[in-house]
C-alpha cells in the first residue's frame, strides 16, 4: 500500500482495515467504535494513517490494519523503510467511541481498541501526542503530512477540533 | 458465503415480505401511503462501507437477532435525520423543522422502529417456521457509517464482509424516507437460507 501520491494530491479514502503511508493527505470517515490513528516523521515530512477495527488479530495476517497489534507494527516497518526513526515518530488517534449504550458484545470495544493502542504505541517507544477518543459520537479524522502533519476532527455533533 | 441466484431470490422474496408488513405499520402510524422498494442485496467488503454509508446524519435504531439463534446479526431502522424530524413532527403535530431533537423524539423513533422490526420479523418468522426475535432497541443519531462499523465490530474477528438486504419505505405525502436494514451473521444467514430452499422443495 505504499503506492505513490495520488495525482494532484487528491485525499487517499482510508477504509476500515486500510492503511496508507506516504505524504499526501488522507482522511478516516465516520469512525465509531473504530481508531484513526495517525504517525508522522516531522524530519522526513511523511506518516501513515490507519483505520483500525478491532484489538487482536489472534494471529490472522490477511488485513494487518484491521487489528491494533497488527496494525501498528507493519506501519513502523513501512515508515522504518522510508528512513523514519521510532522515535522521530509522533502518533495521533481518533475514534473509539460507544455508539450503542445497549449491546453488550459492542460495549468495550471502542475503549479495548483505544487502550491497546497506547499499549502497542508504548512498547514500540512512540510518542501518542493527542488523542481525541471515547464518549457516544461519531468522527472523521483528516491527516495532512505535508502541513506540519496536522490532523483535524469533525465530529457529529458539528463540532470541529484539530489534534 | 456466496449466494446463487436463486438463492438471492428466496431472501428477496423473503425481504420483501418483511417490509410489506413493516411497511403497513408505517403507513398506519403516519395515516399516510407508503411506498416500497424491491429489497436489494449487497455484499459489501468491510473496507468499502464507506461508499454505501458515509457522513450523513441518521437516526439508526439497531436489534440484534435472537432467539432460536444467539447474536445472530442485526436488523436495523433507518432513517436520515431530515425525515426523523419530520417523522416525529408528523406523529407529534409540530411543523418546525429546525428544532433540536429532544428525548420526545427519540422515544418516537425507538417506538416506529420497534414496531416496524417486529413486523418484519414477525412475517419473516412465520414464513420461515423459525423465530427470529428482536433484542431490546438501541438508538443512536450520528454519522451512518460510525453506527454501522460499530455493529460489523461487534459480530466478529474473523469478518471481511457483510450482507446487507435492505428495502427503501418512503411516504410522499411527509418527505419522509427510511429503510430496514437486516445484516445476518453467517449462521444465521446459512440457516434461513437452507429454511428457504427446503420450503421451494417441498411439493
Amino acid at each position: 500500500m505504499t503506492d505513490p501520491s495520488p495525482q494532484n494530491q487528491q485525499t487517499a479514502m482510508i477504509g476500515i482495515g486500510e492503511y496508507r503511508v506516504g505524504s499526501f493527505p488522507m482522511m478516516t470517515i465516520g469512525l465509531g467504535s473504530c481508531i484513526g490513528l495517525t504517525l508522522y516523521d516531522s524530519n522526513l515530512k511523511v506518516g501513515a494513517m490507519v483505520h483500525i477495527m478491532l484489538p487482536d488479530s489472534a494471529g490472522r495476517t490477511d488485513r494487518p490494519g484491521k487489528y491494533a497489534d497488527t496494525a501498528i507494527p507493519t506501519l513502523i516497518k513501512e515508515l522504518n523503510a522510508l528512513g523514519s526513526k521510532n522515535r522521530s515518530l509522533e502518533a495521533k488517534m481518533a475514534g473509539g467511541a460507544c455508539m450503542f449504550e445497549y449491546f453488550g458484545a459492542n460495549l468495550n470495544i471502542g475503549e479495548r481498541n483505544a487502550e491497546r493502542v497506547r499499549a502497542i504505541l508504548k512498547e514500540n517507544h512512540i510518542q501518542l501526542s493527542a488523542e481525541d477518543v471515547g464518549g457516544k459520537v461519531g468522527r472523521s479524522v483528516t491527516f495532512i503530512p505535508g502541513s506540519n502533519g496536522r490532523v483535524s476532527i469533525r465530529r457529529a455533533n458539528g463540532t470541529t477540533g484539530e489534534l | 458465503m456466496k449466494l446463487s441466484n436463486v438463492q438471492a431470490d428466496a431472501i428477496q422474496e423473503l425481504g420483501n415480505i418483511g417490509a410489506a408488513h413493516a411497511a403497513t405499520t408505517l403507513s398506519q402510524m403516519l395515516g399516510s401511503t407508503v411506498q416500497m422498494s424491491v429489497p436489494a442485496i449487497k455484499a459489501v467488503d468491510i473496507s468499502e462501507l464507506g461508499t454505501y454509508m458515509g457522513e450523513e446524519q441518521a437516526a439508526m435504531v439497531a436489534f440484534e437477532l435472537q432467539g432460536e439463534i444467539q447474536h445472530g446479526g442485526f436488523v436495523i431502522f433507518y432513517i436520515t435525520k431530515e425525515s426523523a424530524i419530520r417523522l416525529t413532527n408528523t406523529m407529534l403535530g409540530l411543523t418546525d423543522m429546525n428544532r433540536p431533537m429532544n428525548e420526545m423524539d427519540e422515544s418516537a423513533i425507538i417506538e416506529v422502529g420497534n414496531i416496524m422490526v417486529s413486523a418484519f420479523l414477525d412475517a419473516t418468522a412465520e414464513l420461515l417456521g423459525f423465530v427470529m426475535l428482536p433484542s431490546p432497541p438501541a438508538l443512536t443519531i450520528d454519522m451512518a457509517h460510525a453506527a454501522m462499523s460499530t455493529l460489523i465490530a461487534g459480530m466478529g474477528e474473523e469478518l471481511n464482509e457483510v450482507l446487507l438486504f435492505s428495502t427503501e419505505l418512503t411516504c410522499d405525502e411527509h418527505k419522509i424516507d427510511s429503510d430496514i436494514i437486516m445484516m445476518p451473521e453467517s449462521s444465521t444467514l446459512a440457516k434461513i437460507v437452507e429454511l428457504l430452499e427446503n420450503m421451494m422443495k417441498a411439493p
